[in-house]
């Protein structure tokens, strides 16, 4: 038995399709699952093992991004959610969906319980959205970042900014839950410098983890950098490729996520077997 | 009860900040806090639980309500006054300023708010919300009580004057929908705080005029024109907007009426059917000798024989008939596209009038076949220069002034980012062009490509018939009054009778609802016969449309869901309120149907039946306010022959000496407006939602804003669909065949210049046309029509779908209150798309490799007329490109092979500046410098061999090509250096080649004589142009991207 991925959609949600896509590349089965269908049969959180909270523009950012989604969340299916975490599962929320794991509270500073908002994600410091590449280091021991040291992969929001207070911070830091962080292209840290901080972030954060590292909220978009073509530099690498005869690889960075999951579950089912 | 909910963002909001820093562009230094502000008459709005759903506290806090209460007020929970100290926001401010809706106006935060109500209310009290899923849906319990209205306060600390507030307020805000309060800090004091407002349309029911009747007998031209002009008259005696009728429509209504009186919703359904925006009379008349018309004579006529011609290879499945055209992408599906225009809404609205646009075509995408998942968003502006300021007026006294240009082009690019965006449809393609007269009607220009299965329930998955017995289910948002007489505002000019209530505003999320439902669900479930959009003329047209299939239909108007009551049954039917989608659904089906949208949070009502009595019948609470015949309604309009005239335009050729300074002269064309980067677009624009994204809008390393991108809608596919488009409104000045034949080439060009082949490439035809009653402005019509024609058969590319927009004219005052008539350039915009059977063969237009050689494909010839390097000098001239488009297929053929043996590394499509553009925009994109030498490309050249080319370069080492030099001068057919640079004859490709790939590539245009290698990607920093200029490559940069960089 491979792990099940259930993608959550409705409301305007709207990257769940690219996101299933990643998961089944790497081996993994799933479904797309509306919220209200969720809501009807919460049970389905008991037979799978990991929950994507994929990009969108869930009730079209009103009342600030990924609030309204969490909203529903928290009074429709907070207990079975609470559940589902409690089981050793992964979760990701990605862009709308690390808004929405954001309210929710699921990704707090360790000592603080699940649910409390302790961290913001809002608006970029330019009011404006962004859609461009970004560069990533990570430093984190989350298995969904497990050997990645370095990404390139997109951004696309208008409220991507973490904000929270100095001591969220500290506590971030000091338990290793910031996930990835905004770089320069020469891996020198972004310092807030537009675009390479697309938003302004505090301390350029770009994904932070829960303590367990098992729940990552992350605003950058793995999906949407996962294959080649993909790619911004897509028409320079291939060229080069041709150059040099070499063969064009399918994927690219943020393939190894979804691999990092599909891992995950293989070595547990080895330890058990 | 009223409560008034007030979250205030911290100081560090991007919001605020973002507004501090466009006052200090002004010269002035403020502190900005942003309040959003909720208002509610729902008794729960005054829980503590919605006020929490309604704010983060880490970033927000709720601004607390002063103890003071509203006098007589017992209950406790009472904040129904609203009343606010300055102290209650624990800052200091000098103004404030409030923004809010008008009644009426689609509020989506709001709407958002409404349903954060629903949920906290129904989850209290111990009721597990999840086993009540019925209430969960807020359609079902939207009321006028439930309603929350948004609005935004900013609280502004400074050194500033009302006058300064003022002019902030107008930045921000539209006041055809929008109030605006602003209060100095003493008013605030005074008043104890800003106003609690609830913007609640207040329509009384017996105000209602049910089916008024009209006797259109005995009525003399002028009254029936009045009636055309101003719309029919109420009781009370208010005129209810134009229905914009010629007077020989007016007079067959008259005719057909003769003996029996007509109602109101009668002669509005008309009214819309027959308008110039649906019927597209002005296409379809016949003209001077051609009786079949333009449209069934040229367009329609080119792409039969070209699917004639192509036989088993062609890509067309459908074409004209639905709502957007349908090609062949793979043995499984196809792709569909459509391009609309939002030009009169956009004037007057630039916000509302772009995101109805963009979700409008998206839902003709939805609308298509059994219904098409929209993939990829198109967009593109024509706009005045945002830098200036002109002073006209919509009424005499010159109190209405025009929005400014700048209003107008950040309006239209976020009314597309939101509708994009949040609709989750990847926007890489689009363009903007700049042009004065845009200035009183932009044109804005949105499309939408749609991927469809071949086969959907083992039928056709184009194919749709409304059956006679199926039930008329309208699903989506609620109407209401926005967007009355739409489409016939859109088929007449602008002018100060020009309606507010045809402004709309698009809710997206409501949309993307009820399309994921249908494309995701319920289109693969089987449950409707057919479906059709809601667009222009609202269920007026969708049904009528629909049940020319059945044979009739029978609508129960009472039935349909409205936002507030006491609309009148006419305004019903014509409404154009958004989102909203009309389906043919078997009786077995409805209630499944129904219910299955409602757990997915969206509303659909059965309205009605189609029928097959040959009638469109009407009730209103039972009582019949319209019957008609079809046929009467559809086809009961007069032909009205046109006749044209057409005298060539332009000025005699321009005797301007050649620039001393060719650096300035690059530079100066280099920032010009038309081709200076528009990259703040497209980072606002999600061009990598779906994941699909292989060619984007901006490329190469230096980021240049591209006109062609290819997408990959399938990611278990390596196919691609390629766009572009091509356009030169200024050309039409001279001549208005020569703007067709360079649009449609440039939009060809782009697309094969990309790797896509000729015979995979369909086109779309967009005319934006003016003054369209008039023979000159007729004959320009015929002219381009009649090339395009001729062009799209020699090129073999289809043409599968089509709009027109006939009226763009802004009829007006300037500032001394004299009348002026500011006619938009005739534009033809062609759009084409393309299938590439394998991405990796896509190529983009930034050089890749220091050593690469450049060559020119393609002639140049001494055609500066309208171009951008003469309008820069200020002239118009003559010799405006023609296109020859023999010369251009048998290039476009030989490139299609060289490119699909992928012996091309980039290529750019010559257009706005010609050659210097090109060179200088591949340098920046591939941040590396270029060594080039014109003088090859010299006329006398034109009858060499090839092997005195390859004799003549040998640039690979890093030697400067300077072996080719040889004496042109001689000649008279010898371009100067220029006309050389900035010519911008069409059917011209730059390229660049690996050095390894040379011999092949010149095998491969082997006796084709204009093949010219001029040059190499060289080391170093700097465009290098021998003898003529050389540049700095950050220099290039920096003006490429400066123009319009503070937007």
């Amino acid at each position: 038995m491979t792990a099940k991925v259930l993608v959550l959609a409705g409301y305007g949600l709207n990257c769940e399709e690219e996101t299933l896509h990643g998961f089944e590349h790497a081996g993994l089965s799933g479904q797309i699952r509306h919220i209200n269908d969720l809501i009807d049969s919460p049970k389905e959180l008991d037979e799978i093992q990991i929950l994507a909270i994929p990009g969108g523009f869930s009730y079209g950012d009103d009342t600030g991004a990924g609030n309204a989604y969490a909203q529903k969340l928290k009074l429709a299916l907070w207990e079975p959610l609470q559940k589902f975490i409690a089981r050793d599962t992964l979760t990701i929320g990605i862009c709308n969906g690390c808004q929405i794991l954001t309210n929710l509270g699921l990704n707090p500073p360790t000592g603080t319980p699940y649910g409390d908002r302790k961290i913001a994600v809002t608006y970029n410091e330019t009011a404006r959205y962004q859609c461009r590449w970004i560069d990533l280091k990570i430093t984190s021991t989350s298995p969904w970042l497990n050997g990645i040291e370095r990404m390139h992969i997109p951004v696309a929001h208008g409220e991507g900014r973490f904000m929270m207070s100095d001591e969220t911070l500290k506590t971030l830091q000091d338990n290793g839950q910031i996930a990835a962080q905004y770089i320069k292209p020469d891996d020198t840290p972004a310092n807030g410098e537009f675009p390479y901080n697309p938003n302004g972030s505090l301390n350029d954060i770009a994904a932070i983890t829960d303590e367990t590292g098992r729940i990552l909220t992350i605003m950058p978009h793995p999906e949407r950098g996962m294959f080649t073509s993909q790619r911004d530099d897509y028409m320079q690498i291939k060229d080069t490729a041709r150059r040099e005869g070499k063969p064009l690889p399918e994927t690219t960075g943020g393939m190894a996520l979804f691999h990092n999951a599909a891992q995950y579950f293989e070595v547990a089912q080895k330890k058990t077997a | 009860m009223t409560t008034r909910i007030e979250v205030l963002a911290s100081p560090e909001d991007g919001r605020a900040k973002t507004l501090e820093k466009t006052l200090k562009r002004q010269g002035k230094t403020a502190q900005v806090r942003v309040v959003d502000v909720y208002t509610s008459q729902h008794p729960a709005a005054a829980n503590d639980g919605f006020e929490s759903s309604l704010a983060n506290p880490v970033t927000q806090t709720i601004v607390p309500l002063s103890s003071r209460q509203k006098p007589g007020s017992s209950d406790e929970k009472e904040k129904d006054s609203g009343v606010r100290r300055k102290d209650d926001y624990g800052l200091n401010f000098d103004w404030a300023l409030e923004i809010g809706f008008l009644p009426g106006v689609t509020d989506n935060v709001g709407h958002t708010a409404e349903e954060l109500l629903s949920l906290t209310r129904h989850s209290g009290a111990g009721r597990n919300p999840s086993k009540d899923q019925a209430e969960w849906i807020p359609e079902q319990v939207r009321d006028d009580k439930s309603a929350v209205y948004s609005s935004k306060l900013y609280l502004i600390k400074g050194d500033l004057e009302r006058s300064d507030i003022e002019a902030l307020s107008q930045s921000l805000a539209n006041t055809l929908i929008q109030r605006t309060t602003i209060k100095s800090a003493a008013d605030f004091k005074t008043d104890g705080g800003m106003e609690t407002i609830v913007p609640k349309v207040a329509l009384r029911a017996q105000d209602i005029e049910c089916a008024k009747k009209i006797d259109l007998n005995n009525l003399s031209d002028d009254e029936l024109m009045e009636i055309s002009q101003k719309g029919i008259r109420d009781t009370a005696g208010f005129y209810r907007g134009p229905l914009g009728l010629p007077l020989v429509y007016m007079k067959a209504i008259q005719e057909h009426y003769n003996d029996k009186t007509i109602t109101d919703i009668e002669l509005e359904t008309i009214a819309q059917t027959w308008s110039e925006h649906c019927k597209h009379t002005i296409f379809a008349s016949p003209i001077d000798n051609v009786s079949e018309g333009l449209y069934k004579g040229y367009i329609k006529r080119a792409t039969k024989e070209i699917r004639e011609l192509k036989g088993e290879n062609d890509i067309c499945v459908s074409v004209f008939s639905d709502n957007a055209g349908g090609i062949i992408f793979d043995e499984n599906y196809l792709i569909t596209d459509k391009v609309e225009t939002h030009n009169s809404p956009s004037a007057l609205d630039p916000f509302g009038g772009a995101i109805t646009g963009i979700v409008g075509v998206n839902r003709d995408c939805i609308g298509f076949g059994q219904g098409a998942k929209p993939v990829i968003n198109r967009y593109g502006f024509c706009l005045a220069d945002p830098r200036t300021s002109p002073e006209y007026y919509r009424d005499k006294n010159c109190t209405i002034p025009v929005l400014s240009p700048e209003t107008i082009m950040k309006g239209v690019i976020d009314g597309v980012e939101a509708g994009g965006n949040q609709s989750g449809i990847p926007t890489p393609q689009g363009f903007v062009t700049f042009d004065d007269r845009f200035v009183g009607k932009p044109l804005v220009f949105v499309g939408t490509i749609g991927l469809i299965p071949r086969e959907i329930n083992g039928k056709p998955g184009h194919v749709k018939k409304a059956n006679p017995g199926d039930k008329i289910v309208v699903a989506g948002g609620r109407v209401g009054r926005d967007g009355i007489h739409g489409a016939t505002f859109s088929s007449v000019a602008l002018d100060e009778g020009s309606p507010a209530t045809a402004v709309q505003i698009g809710d997206p999320i409501t949309q993307k609802k009820m399309s994921d439902a249908i494309i995701k669900e319920i289109r693969g479930y089987g449950w409707y016969s057919a479906i059709t959009d809601n667009g222009a003329g609202g269920m007026s047209s969708s049904i009528g449309e629909m049940a020319e299939s059945s044979g009739g239909f029978h609508v129960e108007l009472d039935k349909v869901p409205l936002k507030y009551p006491g609309m009148a049954p006419w305004e019903i039917w014509i409404s154009e309120s958004q989102e909203r989608m009309t389906m043919a659904v078997p009786e077995e089906n409805v209630e499944k149907l129904i219910a299955h949208f409602a757990k997915r949070g969206v509303e659909a009502t059965v309205v009605g039946t189609y029928t097959d009595t040959g009638r469109a019948h009407i009730t209103w609470h039972g009582e019949t306010i319209m019957d008609m015949e079809m046929d009467f309604l559809h086809d009961g309009n007069p032909e009205t022959p046109l006749k044209t005239t057409f005298t060539r335009g332009g000025e005699a050729e321009p005797d301007v000496n050649e620039p001393a300074d060719h650096t300035q002269t690059l530079l100066d064309l280099l920032g010009r407006l038309n081709i200076c980067s528009k990259e703040f677009i497209s980072t606002q624009y999600d061009h990598n939602v779906q994941g699909s994204a292989v060619m984007g809008p901006l490329q190469g390393p230096g980021r240049v804003y591209a006109e062609t991108s290819i997408t990959r809608p399938l990611l278990s596919s390596n196919k691609g669909v390629v766009l572009s488009q091509g356009l030169f409104p200024r050309y039409s000045d001279i001549d208005t065949a020569a703007m067709a034949a360079a649009g449609l080439d440039l939009a060809v060009r782009n697309a094969v210049a990309a790797g896509v082949d000729l015979n995979q490439l369909a086109l779309l035809d967009n005319f934006c046309w003016c003054s369209s009653d008039e023979p000159e402005r007729l004959g320009q019509l015929k002219r381009a029509v009649e090339t395009i024609y001729d062009m799209a058969v020699k090129y073999e590319t289809p043409f599968i779908s089509g709009k027109d927009s006939m009226f763009n004219d802004f009829k007006g005052f300037d500032a001394d209150g004299q009348p002026v008539k500011i006619s938009a350039p005739p534009t033809l915009l062609v759009s084409s798309i393309g299938v590439i059977p394998d991405v990796e063969r896509s190529i983009d237009l930034a050089p890749k490799a220091v050593g690469d050689l450049v060559y020119l494909l393609g002639a140049t010839k001494d055609e500066c007329g309208a171009s951008e390097y003469y309008d820069h000098l200020g002239h118009l001239g003559n010799n405006v490109p023609e296109t020859d488009s023999h010369q251009n297929l048998r290039l476009y053929r030989l490139y299609g092979r060289a490119a699909r043996d992928r012996l091309i590394a980039s290529a750019y499509a010559l257009n706005y500046g010609g050659l210097g553009m090109a060179l200088a925009k591949k340098a920046i994109a591939a941040q590396m410098g270029m060594d080039i030498d014109l003088s090859s490309l010299c006329h006398c050249h034109s009858d060499r061999s090839d092997s005195e080319v390859e004799e003549s370069f040998q640039p690979s080492n890093g030697k400067d090509p300077s072996t080719a030099q040889q004496s042109c001068s001689a000649r008279d057919d010898t371009l100067r250096t220029d006309k050389l640079l900035y010519s911008e004859s069409t059917g011209r490709i730059l390229v660049t080649i690996a050095p390894q790939d040379k011999a092949a590539f010149e095998k491969n245009f082997k006796g084709y004589e204009h093949c010219t290698m001029i040059g190499h990607i060289a080391y170093g920093n700097k465009l290098n142009i021998k003898n003529i200029l050389e540049v700095e490559l950050n220099k290039l940069d920096e003006v490429y991207k400066r123009t319009l960089e503070d937007y």
